[in-house]
């Protein structure tokens, strides 16, 4: 064989395979995801899922609601959302958003590529207060939920508003994000006012092209992990819902699966995580505060996206057992100026559907361990739910009020706050 | 600044292959263009050490000034005399650095050495050969700048292959007939192809996709469970093919530069023992080590009859070899008793060949036997990557 | 020469196979290992008086009888 023809048969697969990816990556078609996979994601709580944007849009375009939260969401018990749901084939079914550590900055953008999906329908959003610490969300725990995906699916339509400013200046805050000076650029010009360069926004085209055929392909290898456990669960439920009838299952299995300590708490989360530690916790918590926050400016991002998609959203305000905050000095003080201040943002923006159950801390075996919703506070959430999702509602009327970005805001506290609250 | 780590993304490959393409076209004309493959190499050299990485860049440019000292002050004495003394001496120094990298981590709470850089254990182990082929006078000449692409070639920088200085300046000093070299070529892109799908697909697939869910599974059920042994079988997968891929970029890029740098893996999980098993895994480790430390501590346990008995002398030379590699791997007790584990597997099994090297008559050999043996030598290889993940050290002694 | 190293081998290896076959490849076989090499070295250098260093010894140029006994030849012609 001649040199130059062996050279071709090495070099000629090589060119070739190029000029497919090429063409793969960059032209401006879509893969569709496999529809079989949806009730497992639904349920996954996976980092993939939530980084991603295929499997979440082709949820949303079906059935499935965003019920976004962080880890409460994790606890699947007979009286969770998802369980109930199928069990009585509501006309619903709950797409878990979040995990642990998934806050309002990591929402804001997770939400980047489903807007269209979410335009004039409804959600839920788990307002966890434990978010709004003085630092607001941890720079690895920020990084873990964020995608290269997120921020050019952003930068498409990002233009000078407060919202996008802000979000790219809080972007810029969380150091070493990208590999890409080209993405970092074309964030900065949006922090600074400015919109994108013709050269950024081909490469943002180019990009987005690339990042979500390279999702669409991936959402191949989504693993089901989770789906026996509902089909578990459900079994325990009776045929036919009942009201009271579940409440009392709920009490029983509350009651059955909190025996080995005075809490409350679930056995296995109080064996794992607390039975070590608790002595050392006692009067731990007497100087956390919730009140001053960035977090109340990152979640205005949230607010403000969902008023931009013209989503009616169902906040909830999750309790904090009572008997565990008393034990380790919480000031429930503190939680109630924190349930009045992230109220206040709430309703004074037009977001009116709040279901408040900060005061349910003390009710027998609503919470599954310390700050988690379980059994009955569970099927307590669904008795708002269940309505708002399956009635009709009535349009909301937002008015964004940029003020609840400012610093002064985010600060705001004592009786300045209540100055400004009452 | 850019900053470009080795393999780590496409565009790393884009710039590689246009950086290789005058020297595939210059060898393929039968010429080597010496100063442009030097240029070359810095340019890739800086860009795993820039920008952030800055510090690690200083270390490195402090550790090869003092290594190229020592090697050529040893190469000098050398000349005149060879007292072992000398020798013991040059080769503690050389390892001197990469002691201490390995051990700031225990004292600093976890921390890295400041004098730490991306693939100073590789070159150390280059290094310490050189020294050790000069004082058996293997070496003869010894080139400043050869030396200097030696430990430096670009390639292999950060995790190896581990290739001999004699090995690679034979094939430095000539240019391959323009035959071999197409035939060279082609094995490159071979190697760099299956390198993509080893690395980029099953690596990927078995470390980012499956990992973090058995992991949590199995931290959420905690002790021992059917998901630790999950984790130990995706695990081994991705060490694997992770660990391999990037060797296949490394000995595909070299043979595209003319050079025959060595393979590292040769189907490792279809050894028949323990012993086969090192022939095959991360093999030019296993044979530096082998040919650096085992053989050199048994030739002189033997000659000076240290050691009479040449079961113990062998046993003693498998625990050197392998606690030093425990070690090596990093100063935490898992990689230590990962190191324990294969001297003792490698010491059962050299029983188990002399038993039946005895009774080779009364032991049947089928395929059902040789398809159990290379089952059971992939399990007990499995088992000893669980302990080396450390993931047992997490699992059991930290809080999560 | 040949017949001292081949008597070597036989000693080493336990087996009459090295001088039946002097092409047999001593280490994929299993007959040789890194242990019997080193001894292999140290017997080379009492009996045939040539000193080679483990350096020397490149696996693939020591693979067979034939291979060896050609190598201590050359060696032995240096002195």
């Amino acid at each position: 064989m001649s040199f130059k023809k062996k050279l071709w048969l090495i070099f000629g697969p090589v060119i070739v395979a190029i000029l497919i990816l090429l063409v793969f990556l960059v032209s401006p078609f879509k893969l569709n995801v496999n529809k079989k996979i949806l009730p497992g994601a639904s349920i996954s709580q996976s980092v993939d899922v939530f980084k991603g944007t295929a499997i979440k849009k082709a949820a949303l375009e079906k059935n499935y609601v965003a019920f976004m939260g962080s880890s409460e969401l994790s606890r699947i018990d007979p009286l969770h959302p998802s369980v109930l749901a199928r069990k009585y084939h509501r006309s619903y079914r709950p797409f878990l958003l979040g995990a642990a550590g998934s806050q309002s900055l990591s929402h804001y953008w997770a939400m980047q590529g489903i807007n269209r999906q979410l335009k004039n329908k409804k959600a839920v959003f788990i307002i966890s207060p434990q978010w709004f610490v003085k630092k607001g969300i941890d720079p690895q725990a920020f990084a873990y939920y964020y995608s290269n995906l997120q921020v050019i699916t952003w930068l498409k339509t990002a233009d000078k508003s407060e919202m996008d400013i802000y979000a790219a200046k809080r972007l810029l805050q969380m150091k070493n994000l990208h590999s890409d000076s080209i993405i970092e650029d074309a964030v900065e010009r949006i922090a600074s006012g400015k919109t994108l360069t013709d050269i950024q926004k081909t490469y943002v085209d180019l990009k987005y092209n690339e990042l979500s055929h390279e999702d669409q392909l991936f959402s191949v290898l989504h693993v089901n992990t989770r789906t026996s456990i509902i089909k578990r669960q459900m079994k325990q439920l009776p045929d036919t819902y009942n009201y009271s009838k579940l409440d009392k299952l709920a009490y029983d299995l509350g009651k059955k699966n909190t025996t080995n300590n005075p809490f409350e708490v679930d056995n296995v989360f109080w064996k794992k995580r607390l039975k070590g530690a608790y002595k050392n916790l006692q009067n731990e918590q007497s100087d956390f505060n919730y009140v001053s926050s960035p977090e109340y400016a990152d979640f205005q991002l949230v607010l403000n996206q969902f008023a931009k998609n013209n989503t009616n959203v169902l906040f909830v305000i999750p309790p904090i057992n009572k008997s565990w905050a008393k034990y380790t000095g919480l000031s429930m003080k503190m939680i109630a100026t924190f349930d009045k201040k992230i109220k206040y943002q709430l309703k004074q923006q037009g977001f009116t559907n709040i279901v408040d159950m900060s005061k349910d801390g003390s009710e027998h075996y609503f919470m599954q361990d310390t700050i988690h919703l379980g059994w009955r506070g569970w099927l307590k959430l669904d008795k708002y739910v269940d309505p708002f999702l399956t009635k009709k509602q009535k349009t909301p009327k937002f008015k964004i009020n940029n003020y609840f970005y400012s610093k002064n805001w985010q600060n705001l506290h004592g009786n300045s706050l209540n100055k400004v609250v009452d | 600044m850019i900053n470009m780590q080795p393999y780590e993304n496409p565009e790393y490959f884009l710039w590689l292959s246009l950086a290789l393409l005058p020297i595939i076209i210059g060898l393929l004309k039968g010429k080597r263009w010496r100063i442009y493959e030097t240029i070359v190499s810095f340019a890739f050299l800086f860009l795993i050490f820039d920008a952030n990485k800055f510090v690690q860049g200083l270390a490195l440019i402090g550790y090869v000034a003092f290594e190229m000292c020592l090697m050529f002050a040893y190469f000098k004495y050398r000349q005149k005399r060879n007292d072992t003394w000398v020798f013991v001496i040059a080769v503690l120094l050389a390892i001197f650095p990469l002691v201490i990298v390995k051990i700031t981590p225990v004292f600093e709470h976890g921390a890295a050495s400041i004098i730490g850089f991306l693939g100073i254990s590789y070159l150390t182990f280059k290094i310490v050969g050189i020294i050790m082929e000069t004082r058996d006078g293997m070496i003869k000449s010894l080139d400043f700048l050869k030396v200097l692409h030696f430990i430096l070639f670009f390639p292999t920088i950060s995790s190896g292959p581990i290739d001999r200085y004699r090995r690679f300046i034979k094939d430095y000093d000539t240019v391959p007939s323009v035959e071999k070299y197409v035939n060279m070529l082609g094995k490159s892109v071979h190697y760099i192809f299956l390198g993509f799908l080893y690395k980029f697909i099953l690596a990927y697939y078995f470390g980012s996709v499956l990992l973090p869910q058995v992991s949590a599974l199995a931290l959420a059920h905690g002790g021992i469970s059917w998901y630790l042994v999950e984790y130990m079988y995706v695990y081994s997968m991705d060490l694997f093919f992770d660990f391999a891929g990037y060797s296949l970029f490394a000995v595909g890029t070299s043979y595209a530069m003319g050079i025959e740098t060595p393979m590292n893996f040769n189907l490792p999980f279809i050894s028949k023992n323990i012993k086969d098993f090192w022939n095959r895994w991360h093999m030019t480790l296993s044979f530096w080590f082998r040919d650096y430390i085992y053989m050199r501590l048994v030739f002189f346990l033997m000659k000076k009859k240290l050691v009479k008995n040449k079961v113990n002398l062998a046993n003693l030379g498998y625990l050197t070899l392998f606690l030093i590699m425990g070690f090596w791997h990093g100063v935490t007790w898992y990689y230590i008793v990962y190191g324990l584990f294969h001297a003792c597997a490698i010491i059962i099994c050299d029983v188990w060949l002399r038993f039946k090297k005895k009774h080779r008559d009364k032991i049947p050999s089928n395929r059902f036997t040789k398809i159990f043996a290379i089952f059971l030598t992939f399990n007990l290889v499995c088992f000893s990557f669980l302990i080396f993940s450390g993931f047992l050290n997490t699992l059991f002694f930290m809080k999560h | 020469m040949k017949d001292t190293v081949l008597n070597i081998l036989v000693d080493l290896t336990g087996s009459d196979e090295v001088k039946k076959d002097l092409d047999v490849n001593l280490f994929e076989t299993g007959l040789l290992d890194s242990m019997g090499t080193v001894q292999l070295l140290l017997e080379l250098e009492s009996e045939c008086g040539v000193d080679a260093p483990v350096s020397e010894f490149e696996r693939s140029e020591w693979d067979t009888p034939n291979k060896i006994i050609a190598k201590v030849e050359a060696m032995t012609n240096e002195l």
